[in-house]
């Protein structure tokens, strides 16, 4: 059942998270009116005990936006904002942080990013992906990742992270966003490259 | 995730940060200075192998192994949950963490350890804090420490409709076992997080 990845297939899906990434970059660009940088994102199997703190400490407070994939490829995305973050993002949008309007404009955030990613992931691999409205969380940064894991990956001894940051140049914005395919869905985005795992 | 963590000296710290669906289960001796904390992911392992944490129904077994294993004597072992929340609500795998706290329920009561109490449930997610032979602690964020041990615990935090009991019961230190050579990882001083 776990799935041993092959560094060419990490490597795919390295490539596949650069251009997805970029899209969403540029998408969020757009929308704050400031530029945003990225940096090459990490696609990584590690074991389960160590999956928390290659994405951030656990005992930090951040907000989550979450979204379920669905169609192709069952997935969940992850987007982790720091509460500087957070301030930035609000002070970009003319919103205030924390309020019902304010919540609704960071899940804006994570539709835009969700759905940038997504459509360029599905361009590049032609699955048909459809992603939930966003459910948004403040909590401890290791409840989240964990939780979200346990909802995915969790089941394999080397758990799949494919991760990106999105950074604001000159403020202190950093987006982390993760995406995790149900487990066994990593197939579906190898098997449109020709790196599908043995029988498929 | 999916580890677990045994301690025979008394004050050694076990801490389990950011327990979300994941059930943080705590094993003490009420006589003695030992305790154990597993970090449990998921309900069944449906015969896979893994980390022996990672799934209630073998991270169970394996824990009270491991503290009697420690010195701890098995009539005197109870348990204590921690966490088990439902963050966010995916679709196709709703309620893992009622399932974690069920599956750990059954299991214990398989094993025949009674729970002492527990902070389960609702929607936040909570660090576990066990210093061995003096305190077991659940907190939320934003939330006070919950004592998990003391008679007053007070089931007025969290977000959610948490489920809490606390049944009054002094941990008194008690001589230090001696420590024995332990499958997994076992504290002599510090703090270990899993």
């Amino acid at each position: 059942m776990s799935a041993p990845y092959t560094e060419t297939q990490l490597d795919a899906l390295r490539e596949l998270a650069n251009i997805a990434s970029g899209t969403a970059a540029t998408s969020l660009s757009q929308m704050l009116g400031h530029q945003v940088d990225m940096n090459v994102p990490m696609a990584t199997a590690v074991p389960l005990a160590n999956a928390v703190e290659l994405v951030g400490d656990p005992a930090d407070v951040v907000t989550g936006i979450i979204l379920t994939v669905s169609g192709d490829l069952a997935a969940l995305v992850v987007l982790l904002i720091h509460p500087t973050g957070v301030q930035t993002l609000s002070k970009l949008l003319a919103v205030e942080p924390e309020t019902e309007v304010g919540d609704s404009a960071l899940c804006e955030i994570g539709n835009i990013i969700g759905a940038s990613y997504l459509n360029a992931i599905s361009t590049m691999t032609g699955l048909a992906l459809a992603p939930s409205t966003p459910t948004q969380i403040n909590d401890l940064l290791g409840a989240i990742v964990e939780s979200t894991l346990a909802a995915t990956v969790a089941q394999d001894e080397n758990v799949l992270i494919v991760d990106s940051q999105l950074q604001l140049p000159g403020e202190s914005c950093e987006i982390t966003f993760m995406l995790l395919p149900q487990q066994n869905s990593a197939n579906n985005l190898l098997a449109p490259l020709g790196l599908a795992m043995g029988g498929v | 995730m999916g580890e677990m963590a045994i301690s025979a000296t008394p004050g050694a710290e076990l801490v389990a940060i950011g327990l979300g669906s994941c059930v943080g289960l705590v094993l003490i001796d009420l006589r003695l200075s030992i305790a154990g904390l597993a970090h449990i992911v998921l309900p069944d392992s449906m015969g896979k192998d893994g980390p022996v944490a990672k799934f209630a129904d073998l991270a169970v077994p394996a824990l009270v192994e491991s503290v009697l294993t420690a010195g701890a004597e098995r009539r005197h072992l109870r348990a204590i949950l921690i966490g088990g929340a439902q963050m966010f609500i995916t679709g196709s795998t709703m309620e893992i963490g009622v399932r974690n706290t069920l599956a750990v329920r059954q299991a214990l009561s398989y094993a025949d350890i009674p729970i002492q109490s527990e902070d389960v449930g609702g929607s936040a997610g909570r660090t576990a804090r066990v210093v061995v032979g003096r305190e077991v602690s659940s907190q939320a964020v934003g939330g006070p420490r919950l004592s998990l041990l003391s008679p007053d615990a007070s089931p007025s935090h969290g977000r959610g409709t948490a489920t809490r009991m606390a049944v009054a019961r002094d941990l008194t230190g008690g001589c230090a076992a001696a420590a024995l050579a332990c499958a997994v990882a076992l504290a002599l001083s510090g703090s270990i997080r899993i």
